[in-house]
């Protein structure tokens, strides 16, 4: 009896082992068949970027990247004028997202008082959460008319005297522009860089900060010369991640930047950027060509935010080799 | 009576001035009570050692004489600390004063993340202004005198992370004593070091006490018998018992301090 009963036990916990087995590799080959399909819809991307752009890279070769001319009639494309928008709408969104971003997260991490630090924390992160769709019309209604009536003349005043500098804040004032959507970039992207900067400085070891309190360095001092070295690496990945977003950033940018085909010495001015012009005009591209050269910028734009992506990853994981 | 050697005997010990008198000194993180008045006299160019079980209140007790726990806003002291007869704990002490009047040494090695030089230079400058000949040569005293300049002239340049852990706690006491301390709060320095780097830290100390006053907190006995002109013993966040170490080490008054040396609890 003991015998038998002790047969069914084994018995029914090898067929268990089996069933485990089966599920198993089961579950296994159902996670790698999603892992799998990230990768492919990746590359199906790269791919289908490549030939539909391939057109107008044979038509135009490298000119397509130095060429400023945007004629759909006469079809003569190049990208010039919405790479140079790209890259000066994000540069001018990282001058003031960086800093401010630092400042929040070295206030949250070092100086705030405990009542406020989550109150903060949560208004930064919601202001990350707005679609980007609202910045897009309250900058167009609310933010350019503001900027045009008393930021933009102001501006304009006061660089008028001001040999070199004067070039970059002339003509009139438009309201809309690359300097209104950098800003309007600056605001979307302040959330990132700080709440990274805030995890990165979090891990400031206590009592690093203290060794340095100890030989008498104030607050300014410790943060200045321990906490922002300690992070360095891991604030310059945040601000990538950030200046990535800058780069792609679509339907806010298109409502305020103007879209002028154009590239204007003032950034005050009107002009354009990649997504923009993508988001403006696949609806009129009737010919292959201007279906091709749209394409092609989305290719660039993979180009530039793909490798501005992978240096955040490689800063980021040397913080980790760091700190670990 | 016990097998630990005590270096110096009660006779041995020069006497010297009073440097810090602790009077009545209680301490709280919260609510809790760490600390119930204690009361302390620690003497200039010596090495006091405190110890006691985990918890006794032997490092609180440390972080006060910097008011380093004012970092912390739950944490406050009551009672005296005088400096040279000055009260520390005092509202209107500047704390930035104290703390280059008082060094202190933590438990880990906490290089700062720059060069070695800098991080000797760096705590200088705070309080001087040197030219570039006086402040390599205030690096080179202050490494020389922490026994680190053979090991670390050539490559003064190079990052203080990429030490062994023995010499950047030498490398941190380098730090300490260059910006001219007069007294230095020792936190188990040599807890997170090996035998060899921590026979060297010790010779250090015995060095350093000539022109220093040295506060040592430390869970190993035979460190406060090998280094320590005084020892106190704390328990439970009260003082048990102060004297010299000859004296608490071979001949105890009080029950607790004997169970203690004698390994019996803690």
């Amino acid at each position: 009896m003991a015998e038998l009963t002790m047969g069914a036990v084994q018995f029914a916990e090898r067929s268990n082992l089996k069933r485990f087995i089966a599920t198993d590799s089961f579950f296994k080959y159902l996670t790698r068949a999603a892992a799998i399909t990230v990768l492919a819809i990746l590359f199906g991307v790269f791919v289908s970027l490549t030939l539909g752009a391939w057109p107008a890279f044979r038509a135009f070769g490298l000119d397509f990247l130095t060429v400023q001319t945007w004629n759909p009639v006469t079809e003569k494309f190049g990208a010039l004028a919405p790479i140079y928008g790209t890259i000066l709408t994000s540069l001018i969104a990282m001058l003031i997202a960086v800093p401010v971003g630092i400042g929040i997260a070295i206030f949250l991490t070092e100086l705030c008082p405990r009542l406020l630090r989550q109150p903060i924390g949560i208004a930064i992160e919601l202001l990350a959460g707005i679609p980007s769709i609202i910045y897009g019309i309250w900058g167009l209604f609310v933010f350019a008319p503001f900027l045009q009536q008393h930021v933009q003349p102001a501006l304009i005043g006061f660089f008028g005297g001001v040999p070199i500098l004067n070039q970059f804040f002339a003509g009139p004032p438009y309201g809309i522009g690359m300097f209104t959507a950098g800003l309007i970039l600056a605001i979307m992207v302040i959330p990132f860089i700080s709440s990274i900067s805030r995890d990165v400085f979090d891990t400031t070891p206590a009592v690093l900060k203290e060794s340095a309190y100890a030989l008498g360095c104030t607050k300014w001092e410790v943060i200045w010369s321990v906490v922002l070295p300690f992070g360095r690496s891991g604030v310059l990945g945040g601000v990538m991640l950030g200046l990535g977003r800058a780069l792609g950033e679509t339907m806010a940018v298109t409502f305020v930047i103007g879209n002028a085909h154009r590239i204007s010495a003032s950034i005050l001015a009107p002009g354009t950027t990649i997504s923009a012009t993508i988001a403006n005009e696949f609806t009129e591209a009737v010919g292959d060509l201007y279906t091709a050269s749209l394409i092609a910028l989305g290719f660039i734009l993979f180009v530039i935010t793909f490798i501005v992506l992978a240096i955040a990853r490689y800063m980021l994981s040397r913080l980790e080799l760091k700190t670990r | 009576m016990n097998s630990i050697a005590v270096r110096a005997t009660a006779d041995d010990i020069p006497i010297t001035r009073e440097k810090l008198s602790i009077r009545g000194l209680s301490f709280f993180y919260g609510d809790s009570k760490a600390l119930h008045g204690i009361n302390l006299k620690l003497h200039e160019r010596q090495v006091s050692a405190l110890i006691g079980p985990s918890g006794c209140g032997k490092s609180t007790l440390l972080r006060i004489l910097n008011r380093i726990y004012a970092l912390y806003p739950n944490q406050r002291a009551e009672g005296e600390v005088l400096l040279d007869g000055e009260n520390i704990l005092r509202p209107d002490q500047d704390v930035n004063f104290l703390r280059a009047k008082v060094g202190m040494v933590f438990q880990k090695p906490t290089p700062f993340p720059m060069s070695i030089y800098e991080n000797i230079a760096f705590g200088v400058r705070l309080y001087e202004n040197l030219s570039r000949a006086e402040m390599d040569d205030r690096v080179e005293h202050a490494l020389t005198k922490a026994a680190l300049w053979e090991e670390a002239k050539d490559r003064l340049g190079t990052s203080a992370l990429g030490l062994s852990g023995g010499q950047q706690q030498r490398l941190c006491i380098a730090r300490t004593i260059a910006v001219k301390p007069e007294v230095i709060l020792l936190d188990e320095p040599t807890s997170a070091l090996d035998p060899i780097s921590t026979a060297k830290v010790e010779d250090l100390i015995d060095e350093l006490k000539r022109d220093f006053t040295i506060v040592i907190v430390t869970h190993n006995m035979q460190q406060a018998a090998r280094v320590a002109d005084r020892t106190a013993f704390l328990y439970l966040g009260n003082l048990i018992e102060e004297g010299p170490t000859s004296m608490m080490f071979n001949n105890p008054k009080d029950r607790r301090t004997l169970d203690y040396i004698t390994g019996r609890f803690g």
